[in-house]
C-alpha cells in the first residue's frame, strides 16, 4: 500500500492543512505588513469557522452564541495574561480580585476557552431540548446576554470602551499552527462516532432516537465543544488585535463568520476552509474600495456599510442559486495528478485479489 | 412603586410588546420561518419618520402612516426578493437568508443614511401627559394601548370574517392542505409578511416615541423581545404571542423597580435567566398549542 | 380523464414510485389497493401536485399537469382528501368548508352546495360552529370529504377514507363513496379493506412496492389475486 493510500483517510485534512501552511509560507516569504496582518487575523477567523462548523454542519443547527464566546474567551484570557499594573491601568475600575491573576499567554488562551466552554455547558443545556426554531432563537437571546453583560460589565470589561495594552503574543505563525491543528480537531470529530450520531439525528431524528442516540446530549457536547473553539479563537485574537471593545462580539462578526461558513458550504470542513479564504479577502478588497471612496468625500455622511451590503447580497445569492456553498458538502481528497496512481494501485490490487 | 402609572406603563408596554410578537408570530405559524429581519422593519419605521418630520412638512398623522406602509412595503419586498426563492429549499436556508436580509437592511441604512442616530421630531401629544386619579399619566402610554387595542381588533375581524384570514389561520396549521385546497400559496405568505409589516410599523411609531432618535441598529432590541415574547408564549399560536408579549412586560418592569440600582443595567441578562428556567420546565412555552382531540367512534 | 404513464418518484433517497400507469376515465370508481408502503398514498400525492416525480407524464382532461403547484392542480378541479383527514383543527365545521370552497367558480353555488352537505352528512350541520379539533374521528372523516366535494370536483381522490374508523362508520363511508359514485363524481379511491373496496368499484390496481402488481375488474382481481395475501403481503399471485 502506498503512502497515499495509506494516509487516504486523512486526506482532507493534510490537503487543508497543506494548503493553508503553503499560504502562510508565502505570507512570511513576501513580507508585507497588511498581508501578514491579513493572514494573521484570517487564521483567527478560521479559528472560528471552524468551530461553528463543527457544531452547525453536524447538529444541523444553527447557533448564533457562537461569537458570544469568542468575546468570553477574549476578555477572559486577557485578564489572566496582562500584568496587574496593566490591567490597572486598562480598566481602571476592575475587581481587585482580578489583579494578581497572571499566567503565560498559553495558558490564558486555555483558560479563556475552557471558561467559555463552562458557561456554554452551563447556558445551553435547557436549550438542546427545544424544538429547532425556538433554539435557534435562543442562541441568538444567548449573543445579545453575552453582549449586555459584556457592555456592562465595568470591573471586568471596562464596560464599553476598549480594553487596551495587551501584548502581542499572536504571530502569523502562531494563529496558523493553532488554525491547522483545529482543522485536524473538527475533522476528526466529524468522522469520530460523536460526530456519526449527531449527523444522524440531523437527518432523522426519530431514527436515531429509535436507535439509542441521545440527541439532546449529543447536541450538548458538540455545542460545549465549538464554545471551547471559539474561545481559543478570541484569546488569540485579543493577543493580535492588542485592544478591543464589546463592540467586536456582536452582531457584525456573527454576520461575517455565518457568511464564511455559509458561502464555502456548512457541511465540510473545506468548506470552512475555503469559505474563510474567499471572504476573508474579498472583504478586504471591498474594504479597500470602502476606504477609497471614503476618502474622495463624495458622500457626507461618509460610505461606511458598503462591504457588509455586498456580502449579504452575495451571501443571499448563494443561498438562492447554490445552498450547499461553494465546496457543496463535499470534503477536498488529495490533489489531483496523486489520483491516478492511486487507482492504477487498486487496479493492481483487484487483480490480485 | 406599583401605582397608577407603574401599571399603565406596564400595559402600554405589554400591548406593543404583544404586537411585536404577533408580527413574528404570523410569519412563523405559517412558513416556519423565524424572520430575523422583522427588527430591521422598525427601523425602517424610524427612518421614515426622520425623513418625513426632517424634511417634508408632512403632519404627524400622515407621517406615522407613511412609516408603516413603509415598513410594510419593505416586508413584502423582502418576501418576494429573498425568501420567496429560497422557500422551497431548507428552514436552515430560510433562517440565514433571513439574518442577511436583516445585515443588508442595517448595512443599507448606514450606506445610504448615516451611522449616526438621528432624531425624529415628535408631535406634541407624545411629550404630554394626563392627571388622572392624582398621577400623571404620560399620553403616549395611553396612545399606545389604543392603537394597539384597535389594531388587534381589527386583525381579529380579518382572521374570522374574511376567507384571507380563514386561509391565513388554515394555513398556520397545515400550510399544505390549503395549497391542496386551490389557496395559492404566494397570496397567503404575501399577505402574512404585509401583516407582519403593519405590526412592525405601528410598533415603530411608539418604540421611537420613547426616544426620538433612529440608528441602524435600532432593530436589535425590539427583535429581542419579540423572539423572547414568541418562545414564552409559545411559538405555535397568536394568542401565545399576545400573552408572552405582555408576560415579557410584566417581568421586565417588575425587574425594573426591585432590581438593586446596580444590577438595573443587567435587566435584560435577568430576564433571559427567566426564560431560560421557564423553559426548562415547558420548552414548548406557556401557552399549549391546541391540538386535535378525537373521540373515538 | 385521469392517465399517469411510468411514474417514478422519490421520497428523498428512497424510491417510492417505480413506473406507475394507472388510467381513471370520467364516472368512474377506481382502487389504489395494497398494504402499507406500496406507493398508493405517494401516487395520489403526485397527481396533487405536492411530490414531483422525477419521471413519467400525467395527464388531466387532455392537459399535462406535472410540475404545477398544488393550488393550481386543485384550481383544474383535482379535490384530494389525504391520508388522516388533514382537517384544519382550529377551524370551525363551517370554515372548514368554507375554504374547502375557495376554488368554487360560482360563487352562487355556495350556499346549494352547503345545503347538499347537509343531506349527505347531517352531523356536520350539528356542529356547524364547532372547532374542528372537538370533532370525533368519523365526524372529522365526514368533514373532510364534505370540504372536498364543496368545490364541485371533476376529480375525487380518497386516500385511506376508513382508516381508524369504527365498524359502523366504515359502512357509512363506503355507503357514501358509492351514492357519490352514482351521482356521477369520478373517484380515485385509495384503501386497505379490499373486501368493501371490490364490492364497489369499477377497476382496480394493485400495488406493491411501489409499482402494479395487478389490475382489472373486481371479478377479475376477486378470480386471480389472493385477497389475503394481499393483506398479509404474500408473494403468492395466484389461487391454488
Amino acid at each position: 500500500m502506498s503512502l497515499a493510500t495509506r494516509l487516504k483517510p486523512y486526506a482532507t485534512p493534510i490537503t487543508l492543512a497543506l494548503g493553508l501552511l503553503v499560504l502562510a509560507g508565502l505570507t512570511d516569504l513576501i513580507q508585507i505588513t497588511l498581508l501578514i496582518r491579513i493572514v494573521t487575523v484570517m487564521f483567527t477567523s478560521l479559528i472560528l469557522v471552524l468551530g461553528l462548523q463543527l457544531y452547525m454542519g453536524n447538529s444541523g443547527i444553527l447557533s448564533f452564541a457562537h461569537i458570544g464566546f469568542m468575546g468570553i474567551g477574549a476578555y477572559t484570557s486577557v485578564l489572566f495574561s496582562m500584568t496587574p499594573a496593566a490591567k490597572e491601568l486598562s480598566i481602571p475600575d476592575i475587581y481587585p480580585i482580578l489583579l494578581p491573576l497572571h499566567l503565560p499567554f498559553w495558558p490564558s488562551v486555555l483558560v479563556g476557552a475552557l471558561v467559555a466552554a463552562f458557561i456554554a455547558a452551563f447556558i445551553s443545556y435547557p436549550l438542546m431540548r427545544l424544538s429547532d426554531a425556538a433554539a435557534v432563537i435562543t442562541t441568538f437571546a444567548v449573543l445579545v446576554i453575552i453582549h449586555v453583560v459584556l457592555v456592562h460589565w465595568g470591573p471586568v470589561t471596562n464596560g464599553p470602551r476598549t480594553v487596551f495594552g495587551i501584548d502581542n503574543y499572536t504571530q502569523l505563525w502562531t494563529s496558523t499552527i493553532v488554525a491547522v491543528i483545529i482543522v485536524f480537531a473538527v475533522y476528526f470529530f466529524k468522522e469520530s462516532r460523536i460526530g456519526l450520531r449527531l449527523r444522524a439525528t440531523r437527518d432523522d431524528a426519530y431514527a436515531a432516537a429509535s436507535i439509542g442516540i441521545n440527541m439532546v446530549v449529543m447536541r450538548w457536547l458538540a455545542f460545549i465543544i465549538s464554545a471551547f473553539i471559539a474561545g481559543v479563537g478570541g484569546g488569540l485574537w485579543a493577543h493580535f488585535i492588542t485592544s478591543f471593545s464589546p463592540y467586536a462580539f456582536y452582531l457584525t462578526e456573527t454576520f461575517v463568520v455565518l457568511a464564511m461558513l455559509v458561502i464555502g458550504g456548512p457541511y465540510s470542513v473545506s468548506g470552512a476552509v475555503v469559505g474563510t479564504v474567499v471572504v476573508t479577502f474579498a472583504r478586504e478588497l471591498l474594504r479597500a474600495i470602502e476606504n477609497y471612496i471614503n476618502i474622495l468625500q463624495v458622500f457626507p455622511e461618509g460610505f461606511f456599510g458598503f462591504t457588509e451590503v455586498v456580502l449579504a447580497i452575495v451571501l443571499i445569492l448563494i443561498l438562492i442559486y447554490r445552498p450547499s456553498g461553494i465546496m457543496g458538502s463535499r470534503e477536498v481528497g488529495w490533489p489531483q495528478w496523486r489520483r491516478r496512481k492511486d487507482d492504477g494501485e487498486a487496479n493492481n490490487k483487484l487483480q490480485e485479489a | 412603586m406599583i401605582n397608577l402609572e407603574f401599571i399603565i406603563n406596564t400595559i402600554s408596554l405589554g400591548s406593543l410588546y404583544a404586537m411585536l410578537a404577533l408580527g413574528l408570530v404570523i410569519i412563523y405559524g405559517i412558513l416556519r420561518l423565524v424572520n430575523f429581519a422583522y427588527g430591521e422593519l422598525i427601523m425602517i419605521g424610524g427612518y421614515t419618520m426622520y425623513l418625513l418630520t426632517g424634511f417634508t412638512p408632512l403632519p404627524w398623522l400622515i407621517v406615522a402612516v407613511l412609516a408603516v406602509a413603509a415598513a410594510m412595503f419593505t416586508s413584502l419586498f423582502t418576501e418576494l426578493v429573498a425568501f420567496r426563492p429560497v422557500r422551497e429549499k431548507s428552514l436552515t436556508a430560510m433562517l440565514i437568508t433571513s439574518f442577511a436580509v436583516s445585515t443588508l437592511l442595517q448595512n443599507a441604512a448606514l450606506l445610504l443614511i448615516s451611522p449616526r442616530a438621528k432624531g425624529v421630531t415628535l408631535p406634541q401629544i407624545f411629550q404630554t401627559s394626563v392627571t388622572i386619579a392624582g398621577t400623571d399619566i404620560p399620553w403616549r402610554n395611553i396612545l399606545t394601548i389604543i392603537t394597539c387595542a384597535a389594531t388587534l381588533i381589527l386583525l381579529l375581524l380579518l382572521l374570522r370574517h374574511t376567507v384571507l384570514g380563514i386561509a391565513l389561520r388554515a394555513a398556520a396549521d397545515n400550510f399544505t392542505m390549503t395549497r391542496i385546497l386551490g389557496v395559492p400559496a404566494n397570496t397567503v405568505i404575501s399577505a402574512a409578511f404585509a401583516i407582519s409589516g403593519i405590526m412592525a410599523g405601528i410598533v415603530s411609531i411608539f418604540w421611537i416615541g420613547r426616544s426620538a432618535t433612529v440608528t441602524p441598529t435600532l432593530g436589535a432590541p425590539p427583535l429581542l423581545v419579540a423572539f423572547v415574547a414568541t418562545v414564552i408564549g409559545g411559538m405555535r399560536s397568536l394568542t401565545g404571542a399576545v400573552v408572552g408579549g405582555f408576560v415579557y412586560a410584566i417581568l421586565i418592569s417588575l425587574l425594573g423597580l426591585f432590581l438593586p440600582p446596580e444590577l438595573i443595567e443587567f435587566r435584560e441578562a435577568f430576564m433571559f435567566a427567566i426564560v431560560i428556567i421557564i423553559l426548562l420546565f415547558r420548552p414548548e412555552g406557556l401557552i399549549r398549542s391546541k391540538t386535535s382531540v378525537e373521540r373515538v367512534g | 380523464m385521469l392517465e399517469l404513464k411510468n411514474i417514478h418518484a422519490r421520497y428523498g433517497a428512497i424510491t417510492a414510485l417505480r413506473g406507475i400507469s394507472i388510467e381513471v376515465a370520467e364516472g368512474e370508481l377506481v382502487a389504489l389497493l395494497g398494504v402499507n408502503g406500496a406507493g398508493k398514498s405517494t401516487t395520489l400525492a403526485t397527481v396533487a401536485g405536492v411530490l414531483r416525480p422525477w419521471q413519467g407524464s400525467i395527464h388531466f382532461l387532455g392537459q399535462s399537469i406535472l410540475g404545477k403547484a398544488p393550488e393550481q392542480i386543485a384550481g383544474l378541479g383535482i379535490s384530494l382528501v389525504p391520508e388522516g383527514r388533514d382537517i384544519f383543527p382550529s377551524l370551525t365545521v363551517e370554515e372548514n368548508l368554507r375554504l374547502g370552497a375557495y376554488k368554487l367558480k360560482d360563487k352562487t353555488q355556495y350556499q346549494h352546495n352547503l345545503e347538499e352537505i347537509y343531506t349527505l352528512f347531517p352531523v356536520l350541520r350539528d356542529r356547524l360552529q364547532q372547532p374542528g379539533g372537538t370533532l370525533s374521528g368519523g365526524e372529522q372523516q365526514q368533514l373532510a370529504i364534505a370540504r372536498a366535494l364543496m368545490s364541485n370536483p371533476r376529480l375525487l381522490m380518497l386516500d385511506e377514507p376508513s382508516l381508524g374508523l369504527a365498524p359502523a362508520l366504515v359502512d357509512q363511508i363506503f355507503e357514501l363513496i358509492d351514492r357519490l359514485h352514482q351521482r356521477g363524481v369520478t373517484i380515485l379511491l385509495v384503501e386497505q379493506n379490499v373486501d368493501r373496496t371490490l364490492d364497489i368499484v369499477n377497476r382496480a390496481y394493485v400495488l406493491r412496492t411501489g409499482a402494479i402488481e395487478d389490475h382489472g375488474t373486481p371479478e377479475q382481481l376477486r378470480a386471480h389475486v389472493d385477497i389475503e395475501g394481499i393483506y398479509m403481503g404474500d408473494r403468492r399471485r395466484t389461487k391454488g
